[in-house]
């Protein structure tokens, strides 16, 4: 995990950190102050003047008092605002580049990590925003002021002071490598004991089934015992860093009171600027401390910012706006792949590619898996870009039309995408407009009547996340009546049957060739049984068309294709 | 509240008043390192002509410096040493709460990821003990204890501090948790709200695209964060006036001290070497009194992980208990199910119906049928984890329970979960005490030599570092090898080769059927791989038996069937 360290820099950063940076200066006076104050009313009460005459002192110090802690809230707030203005921004940047740099994007990097990083990652680099400006800026001013102040009044306290901080910085660097050290070396026994009860619940079907899972309960006790153990083990070491700070800070005040009574002792200085070294000391290790704390806050905060950042600055560079236009895939139009290339030099996915075809017709895409069946479908869908040649629509680089392009395709996966709302709403996705009665005559030709009239509210029935679960098949018939409602003139199969049951494939795809007429249909597959009704078979082999033709022609050829179905049949 | 909660407060009390004790040390130590110093240094400033006059204060502020830091890292160490000891409880409870529901969790809740959150929720509880439940603890009892040593001197000061320090300790907390219970509760449903809207944009990135609709999803989105921010500021608004106050309460406490320890100097009470002393040390005892309000607020946000396992909990599924005196009688079993029916409770649709079935003892039988035809239902019945309505199951005449399980009849079900441990451990799951004779000839007969003798670790490889790397194929031949380790007459296989691309499920096929020569196969698929290898075909709709017969028969005689076989052979 790559961190990002330093100040961040976001739009209004610099303003943020100006004012801060007056803001604490003058919150140091006041601290200052309400020590001075203090000390002042504290040697008058010592001295006996009568508490009328230290009334005013005693005012003062709690105006100081309320000085430093008001100045504080409002850098606090500052920063809160800025934080909050600028991880909405991201955010609005961040899910806008997910849409841009589209599908392939999407499956590569893993949609639930997306998700978490756009919200609990934002809100880590919010809370990292919040903390780290206002820490940093004050772990700078603040001592330093105090220990400028504490140095007029008596120099030894301040070298005592100043030393402090070395000695301090050295041990919880040692510490800290020791505390690294111990959990690297625990790091794979950690990580098994830790994981191994959420291992035991994701597993506990099988150790059902294996007969096993009441006897498991001993190992789970004995593991989570384990775990403990190795963690206090650990935390021992690791408390040890912030045990050090407390150490050390407070034998250095310890040392400064000390040294302060002797020297009172020798009449080498009077109580009150005793007593206000000593109310100081503590002021000025507190910013110190601070620093160390939130670790883990800070450390998730400059990765997701890292990660996010990345993201942004990656859409940024590859900002391609469309030209505007309005495409619609007709009988005349003209798809051509030239000598495409796709994936890196050392290993392409796909191999110098060239295919056209004019109008409606249905192509098979046909492989061994890793083939690149899938691939190929992704790059019809322009999700991916050729490493390089051309893909032009009606010799039109697809690029510059992605958004017209997508519009007049429907992209069926293994598992269409079933949104949480009601079946209606689902089916007419991509046609919002279309009234219930069309949506009706939808369900019907998809042959899903029976099923609508059967749940308890028919079409209006919640599906999706949250509601009624729908079988494999049933979530393909719906992906065909998206098509039939919007009437996509091109729809993208990537392998739609192979998970159904033989009976549910055999009526789905019934449903799918109705469906299929008069558009253009790629459909990726290793069910051979499709092949028989393509215009056109694409056979991949290693990422290169081995073969193409129908396949009656492709079975006379006696080739890669002939000898891919004897395999498929589980001949040897 | 009550149940996941003060039962384990009570049964750690010792431990916990040990890390209170620690921790009343720790604040103690902070206190009297200022209290000690300042009485140091006013008696110094006096000029003592004996130096041993200040020597007692000098080396107590050493020892209290120390002790500070001391203290408040055993505290730390025993707090978290508690933590983890109540984590263990509650994981053991937890996982014997679910265990006999395990088979329907997922049917009945319809979350993906149930027990990956139930588990987060446990994890989530300790959070709740240590920024909650011990610092409000600590608190109120710093609380009484400043307020009881300022009463041995003066009964009419401690009464009024009890009463300005109460605001801080009660008042200012009860007010923090009735103000924002609300808004707590607003910020984590708009921020699941988030959650959804946005994975539904991702996992339908292109639907939207293909719609147009793109605006449409980002406009939702941002509307969803306005909400959520407006919340969150809400919160951030009552956090700013509510540390003011706080604030504003301390000084005011401290204005108090100084006034109150003049006056008792002035009537001779206390020497004047005591008011720094007094007044220093009141600021370390306030930082205790802090983070009450804080710790308190939180406490809605433990209230759903709460209600989850709570609910689970009393959906509890009861527990049936088996004879454990089950004679075996392992050699070639017959099995038989006789008018077998079954309803899920609740429901009134029979998803077994009169089914009747006799199985000879080393046949291999495959079962079809459409999703929610009763195919999964079947096979737990065949397993015996679920017990008919009426009919039964029965094995050499013995009626079929769980009891039976991995000893006369084994499972090899969907997902089988492949446990983050060594190859050798995960398939001695299927009978721990087998030797590694029998655990290297299981593995002969998955076909799995060749792969193990190809890593460096063989045996030893860890599953999870080489998740990646094993293929599906791969992974099923390990789960394979742990249910034939069973060494069980009959095994039951739930669609073992679904995902995988048809060549290796040629050939893990290939290989189970050539394992299980000898045992009886009843073998659930969707397809028709491997059907002519098969005794007999069956074919389920509506929970009875819609077509049954061998492979041949049914080719030749069957419409239904040959339609089916020519789609799957792809002619």
């Amino acid at each position: 995990m790559k961190r990002k360290k330093g100040l961040p820099s976001y739009p209004g950063s610099r303003k943020l950190y100006a004012s801060l940076t007056i803001l604490i200066i003058f919150e140091t006076i006041g601290i200052i102050a309400q020590a001075y104050f203090l000390a002042r009313a504290i040697t008058l009460l010592f001295d006996r003047v009568p508490l009328n005459d230290t009334a005013p002192y005693i005012a003062l110090f709690f105006l100081a008092f309320i000085l430093r802690h008001a100045l504080s809230h409002f850098q606090e707030y500052l920063t809160e605002n800025y934080a909050q203005k600028t991880s909405t921004n991201l955010r609005k940047k961040l899910v806008k580049a997910y849409f841009r740099q589209g599908q392939q994007f999407i499956q590569t990097e893993g949609t639930g990590r997306l998700v978490t990083l756009a919200i609990e990652g934002m809100d880590q680099l919010k809370k990292y925003l919040e903390i780290i400006s206002i820490r940093m800026i004050r772990t700078f001013i603040v001592p330093l002021m105090i220990v400028l102040y504490v140095f007029t009044l008596d120099k030894i306290s301040a070298v005592i002071l100043v030393v402090t901080v070395p000695i301090i910085i050295i041990f919880m660097i040692l510490l800290g490598l020791a505390a690294q050290k111990m959990a690297d070396k625990q790091y794979a026994t950690y990580r098994v004991l830790s994981n191994h009860f959420l291992d035991s619940l994701k597993g506990l079907e099988t150790l059902k089934y294996l007969g096993q899972s009441v006897k498991h309960v001993y190992k789970i006790n004995k593991v989570s015992k384990r775990y403990r153990e190795a963690t206090v083990k650990t935390l021992r070491v690791a408390f040890l860093s912030s045990f050090a700070l407390d150490f050390f800070t407070s034998l250095s005040i310890a040392f400064v009171a000390v040294g302060l009574g002797f020297r009172l002792i020798d009449g080498a200085m009077v109580l009150f600027p005793a007593l206000t070294i000593l109310l100081l000391a503590p002021e000025y290790f507190s910013p110190i401390k601070e620093v160390g704390s939130d670790f883990h806050a800070t450390l998730d905060g400059q990765v997701a910012m890292g990660e996010i950042d990345k993201i942004i600055a990656e859409d940024e560079k590859s900002d391609m706006t469309d030209q505007v236009t309005s495409f619609t895939w007709t009988p005349s139009s003209q798809i051509t792949l030239k000598e495409i290339n796709v994936g890196d030099k050392g290993s392409l996915i796909l191999k110098n590619i060239n295919f056209s075809w004019q109008g409606t017709g249905m192509i098979g895409i046909i492989g061994e898996s890793g083939a690149g069946k899938s691939t190929l479908i992704n790059l019809f869908a322009s999700f991916l870009s050729p490493t390089s040649g051309e893909f032009k629509i009606d010799e039109k680089d697809v690029n510059t039309m992605k958004n017209d392009w997508l519009k007049n395709i429907a992209y069926i996966p293994q598992h269409p995408y079933i949104f949480p709302a009601s079946l209606a709403d689902n089916i007419r996705f991509y046609a919002p407009e279309a009234t219930d009665e069309r949506v009706k005559q939808v369900i019907r030709e998809i042959e899903l009547e029976d099923f609508v009239n059967e749940i308890p509210e028919g079409m209006h029935q919640k599906i999706g996340e949250g509601g009624l679960t729908l079988s494999g098949g049933q979530e393909q018939r719906i992906a065909m009546a998206r098509v039939l409602l919007s009437d996509k003139p091109i729809i993208l199969l990537d392998e739609p049957t192979a998970h159904l049951d033989i009976e549910t494939e055999y009526e789905v795809k019934q449903v799918m060739l109705r469906v299929f007429k008069n558009r253009l249909v790629f459909l990726a597959t290793h069910r051979l049984h499709w092949m028989h009704h393509m215009n056109d078979i694409i056979v991949l082999d290693n990422g290169r068309v081995a073969e193409q033709g129908t396949h009656n022609q492709l079975v006379k050829k006696t080739g890669t294709y002939f000898n891919l179905q004897h395999r498929l049949k589980g001949g040897t | 509240m009550k149940d996941w909660i003060l039962p384990y407060l009570k049964h750690h009390k010792g431990r916990i008043s040990l890390g209170i004790f620690f921790g009343l040390l720790g604040i103690g130590s902070g206190a009297m390192l200022l209290f000690v110093s300042g009485y140091l240094i006013s008696k110094s400033s006096l000029r003592p002509e004996n130096i041993m006059l200040v020597y007692v204060p000098i080396v107590a502020v050493r020892a209290f410096s120390i002790g500070q830091a001391v203290f408040v890292y055993l505290e730390k160490l025993v707090n978290h040493d508690i933590v983890l000891r109540i984590l263990e409880k509650m994981r053991t409870r937890l996982y014997k709460m679910v265990e006999p529901q395990a088979l329907f969790l997922s049917s009945r809740y319809q979350t993906g990821d149930l027990l990956g959150v139930l588990s987060d929720d446990i994890e989530h509880l300790q959070d709740f003990y240590l920024r909650t439940i011990f610092p409000s603890i600590f608190g109120v009892i710093t609380y009484a204890v400043f307020v009881s040593v300022l009463g041995v001197f003066d009964w009419i000061f401690a009464l009024l501090m009890l009463l300005v320090l109460g605001t801080l300790v009660f008042l200012l907390p009860l007010l923090s948790l009735l103000t924002t219970r609300r808004q707590h509760t607003d910020e984590k449903q708009q921020t699941n709200k988030l959650y959804s809207q946005l994975t539904d944009a991702i996992f339908g990135q292109v639907d939207w695209q293909a719609s147009g609709r793109t605006d449409e999803i980002l406009g939702r989105l941002e509307e969803e964060n306005r909400l959520l921010v407006k919340t969150e500021n809400n919160l951030r608004k009552w956090k700013h006036v509510r540390n003011a106050l706080l604030r504003l309460i301390i000084g005011f406490v401290i204005v108090l001290m100084i006034i109150w320890t003049d006056k008792q100097t002035g009537q001779g009470a206390f020497s004047p070497t005591v008011i720094a002393a007094f007044v220093l040390m009141t600021f370390s005892i306030m930082e205790a009194l802090l983070p009450i309000s804080e710790a308190v607020e939180h406490v809605p946000t433990y209230k759903d992980s709460l209600t989850r396992i709570q609910k689970i909990e009393d959906e509890q599924a009861e527990a049936v208990e088996y004879a454990n005196d089950i004679s075996l009688d392992n050699t070639s079993p017959t099995v038989t199910l006789k008018r077998l029916s079954y309803h899920y409770p609740g429901q009134s649709k029979k998803v077994i119906d009169q089914l009747s079935l006799n199985i000879l003892p080393g046949k291999k039988i495959a079962i079809l049928g459409k999703s929610g035809m009763g195919k999964s239902t079947l096979l737990k019945l065949m397993a015996g984890v679920l017990q008919p309505n009426e009919g039964n199951v029965l094995v050499n005449g013995q009626s079929m329970t769980n009891e039976l399980l991995s000893k006369t009849v084994s499972v090899l079900n969907q997902k089988p979960h492949l446990f983050d441990t060594t190859i050798k451990n995960n398939i001695r799951m299927g009978r721990p005490q087998a030797t590694d004779e029998e655990i290297l000839e299981v593995i002969e007969r998955a076909q799995l030599t060749n792969l193990i003798a190809s890593l460096p670790q063989g045996l030893d490889t860890p599953m999870q570092e080489m998740g990646q790397r094993f293929s599906g194929g791969e992974r099923q031949r390990i789960a394979f090898a742990r249910v034939l380790l069973q060494n069980t007459p009959i095994i039951l296989f739930d669609e073992p080769t679904i995902g995988l691309d048809p060549m290796t499920e040629q050939e893990v096929l290939n290989t189970i059927l050539t394992a299980t020569k000898e045992k009886t196969i009843i073998w659930v698929t969707h397809h028709l791989a491997g059907i002519e290898k098969m005794d007999q075909v069956i074919f389920l709709e509506d929970g009875k038996i819609a077509m049954q017969g061998s492979h041949e028969e049914l080719v030749q005689n069957n419409k239904r069937y040959q339609k089916l076989y020519q789609m799957d052979r792809g002619t």
